[in-house]
């Protein structure tokens, strides 16, 4: 991209001006690394370093008090055949399948209801991306196991309608659906992103479409979807790692034991149980570094196929 | 708009995060090894409990501080659960608190491990104490850990919902189908508005205590497990019958309650547990008037029980203090004034001075009585357990949960709980 412009100006410039351009450069280079400098070495002390470290663990027994024991492969190899391990991923993957689509799809359907000029609009959007700000925390887990327990206002509420279900806490087979709710609650994120997304398409589109007769759901299929492409895929990268991450809801609606009948148990969870619980920081390392392969793998094969549906506005096709 | 190479830098953030957590422990203060009235040392002490505990906790420090101007006491506490997260990051950065409340279940973990300070090194007196309760503390010889306190185990009943049921009150003398018949009358009479209690084979200690009850020893001298699978299956034959009727309370109930208990919360009639956790139970259920009786036994001259140190006082190994954690460990189990601010919220004082310089009254009466009510009954205290008992405990309490959700059959959740015992006992070996 920035090819070509320099070409053109190196041929145009003499030697001297060519030096002290090149020299401005390096200092500019200097000034930009000092202005790094802060962030850079934060990142190598408190992100590389411990990242290194916890891959070498992962190879090791290490129980925090003694000297790590070199044990090689063997950690990797036991995870497969831990039923507890096998048990989160299983529940890891519910989550991040079921959760990701519900959670992009309400983000996508409010923010193209917000998009339309409305009196008060600035106040709905702040409203719907309100519980973005406060879902992760520890309070809204608790108001949340609070209303899914026993006669709390969920149970109550569906009983008006006849659906005697009890508490939701404690029922293995509603705990999954709870913890989908909560994520599509806080939809305020990628609802923002794709409101950003959206305003960006040029109106002429819509209506040169509506002239040709088209009706809203094809605009939306031959507009709206291939212009928000790159939008939706970045929400959908970004959605996806961070529900392999779950990690504070979980441990508190189950106090930090992945229950009932370890329906609740995600991965992270079970990490940080296994780490902080038994002990066992190569394992939980090794299931740390097993993750940061499974989510780069995923990411992979996201870009991969992205070419077949994402349009950026620079490509020439 | 968007285009391509923009993103892959914000992608390329979002993908690292999954670090090893490191904590800091925190530093000890400047002077040397002892201090003077002008000039003295501080020392860190932690312990886990609820803000009652705090408020005693922090009277006995002034107490201390106020007898011993050469030292300052830095307290801070947190939750059960959060407190050995928390003391393991310090173990590993080698910065444990000088002086700690513990738990029996990780005396091992610590002491064989060079975390904990052998105690016999310093000047503490024992002079007050059982000789049968003392070696609880004690590893190879060597003493980590003093008991501040006894804890026994019992069947905790409220006299007022037995006697709107129109049930009698139990004797304590019981075998454990007496146990499960009474569990099952009190589901039945209320029409399981009331639950008799909760799945006791659930339990560890329970289940330990039966095993004593058969002269089966839990644990092995060189820490293997001392029973077998056939124990174990029969340990949770016992309530079978009993799952998924109103004379227990159901998993999904009790784990909707936590962390409060069900016999807190006024779901169950009955509770088997610690003695000391009287006061707590009788705050949580607002109940006037709570009773202790012994646990069932099928062998009426063996009820398997036994005095628990409810809690130890350890100091680091590593602490520069040695001497004024020795005077503060003392003062905190030996101190008679001491035992006026605890009364029994610690358990029942262990040393006899401090025992004696305290006033019993009320529910605190209750629990003494229960202690000296079972004396005949009682055996030598187990030895600590072994390294990564907490997490066994754990463990058996999350299957015997999985059983009760009718996850698991018995002879599945024997051999999963089977599978992690020999997993962990091989990996600490």
């Amino acid at each position: 991209m920035t090819q070509s412009p320099t070409l053109s100006r190196r041929s145009t410039t003499s030697a001297p001006s060519q030096l002290r351009k090149s020299k401005r450069r390096g200092a500019d280079a200097r000034a930009g690394y000092t202005f790094l400098l802060p962030w850079l070495l934060g990142f190598i002390a408190l992100t590389v370093g411990p990242m290194i470290s916890s891959l070498y663990l992962s190879f090791t027994n290490y129980n925090l008090f003694e000297a790590p024991k070199w044990i090689g492969l063997d950690n990797y190899t036991t995870l497969f055949q831990d039923e507890r391990f096998l048990q989160s991923v299983g529940v890891t993957v519910n989550y991040v399948v079921f959760g990701t689509p519900l959670k992009l799809a309400a983000a996508l359907a409010v923010a193209m209801l917000l998009n339309s000029k409305r009196r008060g609009q600035g106040f709905y959007r702040s409203a719907f991306y309100a519980p973005s700000l406060i879902g992760a925390s520890v309070s809204i887990a608790i108001v949340w196991k609070a209303m899914f327990g026993d006669n709390g206002p969920v149970d109550q509420g569906l009983s008006i309608f006849g659906i005697n279900l009890g508490g939701w806490v404690g029922n293995p087979a509603m705990t999954m659906p709870m913890f989908i709710l909560l994520t599509v609650w806080q939809f305020g994120a990628p609802m923002v992103i794709f409101l950003a997304g959206l305003k960006q398409i040029p109106n002429e589109l819509y209506e040169a479409a509506s002239m040709d007769g088209a009706g809203p759901v094809r605009k939306f299929f031959n507009i709206t979807w291939p212009m928000l492409s790159p939008v939706i895929f970045f929400n959908l990268l970004m959605e996806t790692i961070h529900a392999f991450q779950i990690f504070a809801s979980a441990y508190i609606i189950s106090n930090g034991e992945g229950g009932p009948a370890g329906s609740t148990l995600f991965y992270t969870l079970y990490l940080y149980l296994r780490g902080f619980s038994d002990f066992r920081m190569g394992y939980a390392s090794a299931m740390a570094w097993l993750l940061v392969i499974v989510v780069g793998i995923i990411t992979l094969i996201f870009f991969r196929t992205s070419k077949s549906w994402v349009h950026y506005s620079g490509d020439s096709r | 708009m968007i285009n391509r190479r923009h993103f892959l830098t914000t992608v390329a953030v979002g993908t690292a995060s999954a670090g090893v957590l490191a904590a800091c422990g925190n530093g000890a203060s400047s002077s040397g090894e002892t201090g003077s009235a002008e000039n003295p040392v501080t020392i860190n002490y932690t312990w886990w409990g609820n803000d009652d505990r705090a408020e005693r906790t922090r009277k006995a420090i002034a107490l201390f501080e106020s007898k011993n101007p050469d030292i300052k006491v830095n307290g801070n506490f947190t939750d059960f659960a959060g407190y050995w997260q928390k003391r393991a990051t310090e173990a590993a950065g080698g910065g444990l608190p000088d002086v700690m409340q513990w738990d029996l279940s990780y005396l091992r973990d610590y002491g064989q491990r060079n975390q904990l300070l052998d105690l016999s090194t310093v000047n503490i007196n024992t002079d007050a104490f059982e000789k049968s309760l003392l070696p609880s503390g004690q590893i190879r010889g060597k003493t980590y850990g003093i008991p501040t306190s006894t804890n026994a185990f019992a069947v905790y009943y409220d006299p007022a919902k037995l006697a709107s049921l129109g049930i009698a009150e139990p004797t304590g003398k019981w075998t454990y189908k007496e146990y499960n018949d009474f569990l099952t009358e009190v589901g039945t009479k209320s029409n399981g508005a009331l639950f008799g209690g909760t799945d006791y084979t659930g339990v560890w200690w329970m289940f330990n205590i039966w095993l004593r009850q058969n002269n089966i020893e839990a644990f092995t001298e060189d820490g293997k497990l001392g029973f077998s699978k056939d124990d174990l299956k029969k340990w949770w034959n016992f309530t079978a019958e009993l799952r998924g009727t109103p004379a227990i309370a159901s998993e999904e109930r009790v784990t909707q309650l936590a962390p409060k208990s069900a016999f807190g919360s006024n779901v169950t009639a009955t509770e088997v547990t610690w003695d000391n956790f009287m006061a707590g139970y009788l705050a949580d259920s607002g109940a006037k008037e709570l009773k202790l009786v012994p646990v069932p036994s099928d062998d009426p001259d063996n009820l398997g029980l036994f005095l628990k140190p409810s809690m130890l006082m350890v100091a680091s190994a590593k602490t520069k203090y040695k001497d004024a954690a020795a005077r503060f460990i003392d003062f905190m189990v030996n101190d008679p004034e001491v035992g006026q601010i605890f009364k029994t919220s610690r358990g029942v004082p262990a040393s006899k001075t401090q025992r004696d310089g305290t006033t019993f009254e009320g529910t605190d009466k209750l629990v003494v009585d229960y202690e000296k009510s079972i004396e005949q009954y009682l055996k030598d205290a187990p030895e600590p357990p072994i390294v990564g008992f907490g997490t066994l405990e754990a463990s058996f309490k999350r299957i015997s949960s999985d059983l009760n959700y009718g996850k698991l059959d018995i002879n599945a959740a024997t051999d999963a709980w089977f599978k992690e015992a020999e997993d962990l006992i091989k990996q600490n070996a």
